[in-house]
């Protein structure tokens, strides 16, 4: 069609050129607007379709394809699609085609310059007008004919285009029209609950050679991670045709839109694009969803300076490193940002670097002033806030008693952290956690009726679906020396749980077995646990080592370790030691392995070498309280020279465990033996009392 | 008495429909679909139009009856919904067991009320074996289609080069070994009855279910779900809102006053939580008005779960994972009129939202 008129075409329209003089230009010439837009008004399409023709010489498509812009342009679009409608676009792309062979056949001559030209000018304005006309069915609402008339413009361009848009040559226009309608394609699909074909454009749009700009492939790019994470529809697996060998393919909607995103903001980093707060939080969210949050830390660590302040982007990698574990990580970062010149009043940081601290001993002191400022800082909007300050000072308050030096300023810290816990419980009273944690807290201060109360509390807010909650309820029963009813509670934790999470369960029957002198139940409910640890090497095959799944799994060295001891209770030496070699075969050097090689000696009258296994396993583990006992237990025996050495390791035990009654036991031994009878009962009736409220396992130890 | 009306379903009108593709299997589904449609008339208190049955697509209409819904969610709120005789939980297990996707679809419609309701109810001590029926059945639905295998997501690393990027240097190192394997969702074990400790899971496992389906989900299912949240929080989440509209606190008073309903938040149970409310606020948009008061609500969940977050610190957890909100106030100002940062996750707000929630 454009071949009959030689003349070379202009720009073919101006209509944004200042208000007086608006027109419409084709063929070098040009029309004034206002005289197609007044036959326009009156309804008259032929008219002004004739009047152009007539005045631009134009053929029937290229002119209808003008008028359908005018009056799209004037916002008439319902004018625009009857325009349209009277093009028959498809055959127009057809007469385009030969065009495009004609243009590679002619490659290189000086001739084919203007045939270029004109075919790509005449593809321009049809293509344009389909464009369009899917932009006037979107704004019209029927969105599933517009869809179809934008995918045709990407059709046609592919089929005349056969090897990709030659970057130098395409004009303007038409690459501006590419772009458009690459990017409305998905949107198109999207709006008419299209979703697969709304992801198979995408992808088209994403893996086919369009010749995109950095910032319109980028949001797409964003779009399409954003329609991946978010649409709840599986978008399945690219197609192999662009699966190139070697490359990362993503196999499922999150792998996609990760990888889409990490990609943006690497674009970022490059200057490419401009930078996208959203596009971080969508990472973010995604990263988070996987529990790949060390990932996430890395991510925000790259991000150049000057996007987020350090202070925030601290804060935020303190919270990532934190949920991966990663704890020291975390507590450095906070300290920068908690420092006084930046900012030490954050309560979000405050309470997670008290919560950090609270976990640890050596840091509790350090969590307590964190807890405080945080309760100091829980004004107005974040007052609610001021229940969980109260709670994290509590725990970093029984944390630290753990450590401290003296008896009284333990007891101090100990009733402080219950004042604490209780003035949280009263801002919270349905928070569970905290009435574990009161619970947990009361036990170890051997307030043993409290301690049940919130434990049967805790079962109950619950619904009985955490296990540490059965565990502390049989430990607290077993502390006051009901272990028929910790049996129980035991036996009714086995039935709520899946054979996985047993293993602890099992273990603390197998004691409760020994409590009640039960030995030959006790071998029973280890076999049953070495049986666990069998199944569980077999299911666990491909995912072993990943941390998540590790959380779950039967302790095997603690089984055999656990075996070992009750032999050797039993006197059994024999079957300890191959218990014993089997825990030791798991792992080699460990205080509890070396400790129960000692009971063996001892029991044997082997008394040197007991003493070396008990030395050894201080060796390796110095505060590790059964051997400084044993040890004690032994120099006793070694007549009064060895009783002020045995006196000081007993005492050493007492201040790292103050409730080991086998240390005032001994302790009592030593006074006796000492002479010292006062002190000496004092001791026994220390150790006594504790027996009356000790439980199977220390309660620390569990949670 | 309402028998009559569905049981004289106009079916060879509908079958003889010409627009209708009868192939072998559809009239199987049309069956199923006209069979449970019956099996439901008697057990709820007003009848169901004839048009249900006689519809072109049974299952669907029952899907996307607002009626029907209203009467189904208003028997799973009546207290004793969830014993194991109760008719309800009956017919839904039933529907879902009849296999047929499109009636599956309207049971699973119901889970964000069922589930709900039922967790809520797990520490009051009431019967709950119908409900618990229903969710195992949903459960086994999943465990076998995954083939009780784990979902499992590679994290991409930029250094090797992917279907959408290259690398300038050529890795010839196989590119799958050296990536970040994350599991999303372990294996799952099958389970014959709840228990409590699995709860989390099996609930969790029944979300995503529901998540995969949630493209097809009648707008009311999502706000019941958006709404359960909040009850799940427990949390008053109004002190993150930026605009004080008194009405809708005082509403929230009044909730809260009704008491209860707050309950652990596993990350097992977070996290398909967190998902669909990811879809509630920022998956496509078709419906203006109807988006709009699903974000609105969802908006409202969220900002619930941040707070309860807030609270929720346990020392010592063994999973964590760490979730921003997304929102800043400068992010709004860079770009007013992207949609979707005005409906970000918690509304405007002053710092990046972190979720921190234990598993």
């Amino acid at each position: 069609m454009a071949e009959s008129q030689s003349s070379e075409r202009s720009e073919s329209e101006n209509g944004e050129e200042g208000m007086e003089v608006r027109e419409v230009c084709a063929n070098g010439l040009c029309m004034k607007t206002t005289e197609v837009e007044a036959k326009l008004d009156e309804g008259n399409i032929q008219e002004a379709e004739s009047s152009l023709r007539e005045g631009l010489s134009l053929n029937f498509e290229e002119a209808r394809a003008l008028l359908g812009r005018l009056e799209y342009q004037r916002g008439n679009v319902e004018g625009a699609l009857r325009v349209f409608d009277g093009i028959d676009l498809q055959a127009a792309i057809q007469r385009l085609q030969p065009l495009a062979e004609k243009q590679l056949s002619k490659k290189g001559r000086s001739r084919s310059e203007s045939v270029h030209t004109i075919s790509q000018h005449a593809a321009s304005l049809v293509l344009e007008a389909i464009y369009l006309k899917a932009k006037s069915l979107q704004k019209l609402g029927r969105l599933a004919e517009a869809a179809p008339e934008c995918k045709s413009v990407l059709d046609a361009v592919e089929k005349i285009f056969l090897h990709g848009i030659p970057d130098a040559l395409v004009d303007n226009k038409l690459q501006d029209t590419v772009s458009h309608a690459v990017e409305l394609l998905p949107e198109l699909w999207k709006q008419a609950g299209c979703y697969h074909e709304a992801m198979s454009a995408y992808r088209r749009a994403l893996l086919s050679q369009w010749n995109l700009e950095n910032d319109c492939c980028a949001r797409i790019q964003k779009g399409f991670a954003v329609f991946l994470l978010y649409s709840g529809v599986e978008a399945g697996p690219p197609s192999l045709a662009v699966q190139i060998d070697g490359s990362y393919v993503p196999r499922n909607n999150l792998e996609e839109a990760i990888l889409l995103l990490m990609i943006l903001m690497r674009k970022f980093y490059l200057g490419k694009i401009k930078w996208d707060p959203s596009v971080m939080e969508h990472l973010t969210f995604a990263l988070s969803l996987c529990s790949q949050t060390s990932v996430l830390a890395k991510q925000i660590e790259e991000v150049i300076p000057g996007v987020f302040h350090r202070v925030e982007r601290w804060n935020t990698m303190a919270f990532c490193y934190s949920a991966a574990g990663e704890n020291k990580v975390a507590l450095t970062l906070l300290r920068k940002s908690l420092h006084n010149h930046e900012k030490p009043d954050d309560l979000t940081s405050l309470l997670l670097a008290a919560k950090i601290c609270s976990e640890d001993a050596l840091l509790a002191a350090e969590g307590v002033g964190y807890a405080q400022r945080a309760i100091a800082n829980a004004l107005g909007v974040t007052e609610h806030l001021k229940g969980v300050g109260l709670r994290m000072l509590g725990l970093c308050l029984g944390k630290q008693a753990k450590v401290s030096s003296s008896d009284f300023e333990r007891s101090r810290l100990q009733s402080e952290a219950l004042k604490s816990l209780d003035g949280a419980a009263a801002l919270e009273c349905n928070n569970s956690d905290l009435i574990f944690e009161l619970g947990v807290q009361y036990a170890e201060h051997r307030n043993l009726n409290l301690a049940l109360r919130y434990a049967k509390q805790f079962i109950d807010a619950t619904g009985g679906s955490i296990l540490r909650g059965w565990r502390l309820l049989a430990l607290v029963l077993s502390a006051q020396q009901r272990f028929s009813e910790a049996e129980v509670v035991t036996d009714a934790a086995l039935d709520e749980t899946a054979k996985w999470e047993q293993g602890p369960l099992l273990r603390m029957k197998a004691k409760l077995k020994i409590a009640q002198s039960l030995p030959m139940d006790a071998i029973e409910t280890y076999r049953h646990l070495l049986a666990l640890v069998q199944a569980q090497r077999k299911s666990f095959g491909p995912y072993r080592g990943l941390p998540q799944i590790d959380d779950d799994k039967v302790n095997e060295f603690e089984v055999w370790h656990g075996l070992a001891n009750l032999y050797s209770s039993l006197s059994h030496w024999k079957d300890a030691e191959i218990c014993l070699e089997k825990a030791r075969a798991l792992f080699e050097y460990s205080a509890e392995t070396l400790h129960t090689e000692g009971i063996i000696c001892e029991g044997r009258g082997q008394l040197p070498e007991a003493l070396a296994a008990y030395i050894n396993a201080l060796l390796l583990e110095p505060g590790y309280v059964p051997c400084k006992i044993l040890i004690g237990a032994v120099l006793t025996k070694m007549g009064s020279k060895a009783l002020p050495v045995s006196r000081s390791l007993l005492s050493d035990a007492l201040r790292i465990e103050p409730t080991n009654r086998m240390a005032w036991y001994y302790l009592g031994l030593v006074h006796r033996d000492d002479g010292r009878i006062g002190d000496a009962v004092d001791c026994f009736q220390a150790a006594s009392m504790l027996e009356e409220s000790d439980p199977i396992e220390t309660f620390s130890s569990n949670f | 008495m309402y028998m009559e009306a569905t049981l004289d379903p106009p079916t060879p009108s509908t079958l003889s429909e010409p627009t209708t593709p009868t192939s072998h299997e559809d009239l199987e589904s049309l069956k199923k679909a006209q069979t449970a449609i019956q099996a439901l008339s008697p057990i709820l208190s007003h009848s169901l139009p004839p048009s249900l049955s006689s519809a072109r697509n049974p299952a669907f209409s029952l899907l996307h009856h607002p009626d029907v819904a209203s009467q189904i969610t208003t028997l799973l709120h009546h207290p004793d919904s969830g014993a194991g005789d109760n008719p309800l939980c009956r017919w839904l297990y039933d529907t879902f067991q009849s296999s047929d996707p499109g009636l599956q679809l309207v049971v699973l419609r119901f889970l964000p009320t069922l589930a709900g309701i039922y967790l809520s109810r797990v520490a009051l001590r009431k019967p709950l074996a119908g409900f618990e029926a229903v969710i195992l059945a949903l459960y086994a639905h999943e465990t076998a289609s995954r083939g009780g295998q784990a979902a499992t997501v590679n994290i991409p690393d930029l250094s090797h080069s992917s279907i959408y990027h290259e690398t300038t240097k050529s890795t010839s190192k196989n590119a799958s070994t050296e990536l970040n394997l994350a599991v999303i969702s372990p294996s799952l074990e099958p389970h014959g009855t709840v228990r409590s400790t699995r709860r989390a899971r099996i609930i969790g496992v029944a979300l995503e279910l529901y998540f995969s389906k949630i493209s097809q989900m009648p707008v009311s299912s999502k706000i019941e779900f958006c709404e359960f949240c909040v009850v799940w929080a427990g949390q008053d989440g109004d002190v993150y809102r930026d605009d004080d509209d008194v009405e809708i606190k005082r509403e929230k008073e009044e909730e809260r006053e009704s008491g209860g309903g707050r309950i652990p938040l596993p990350w097992e149970l977070l996290q398909p939580v967190l998902r669909i409310l990811g879809h509630c606020l920022m998956g496509p948009c078709i419906n203006k008005e109807e988006d709009k008061r699903v974000k609105d609500v969802a908006c409202g969940a969220c900002r619930s779960l941040y707070a309860r977050a807030m609270h929720d610190r346990r020392p010592n957890p063994p999973n964590q994972a760490t979730l921003t909100m997304p929102s800043t106030p400068a992010a709004n100002a860079q770009i007013p009129g992207d949609p979707t940062r005005d409906q970000g996750w918690l509304g405007h707000r002053p710092e990046r939202f972190l979720i921190l929630a234990s598993a």
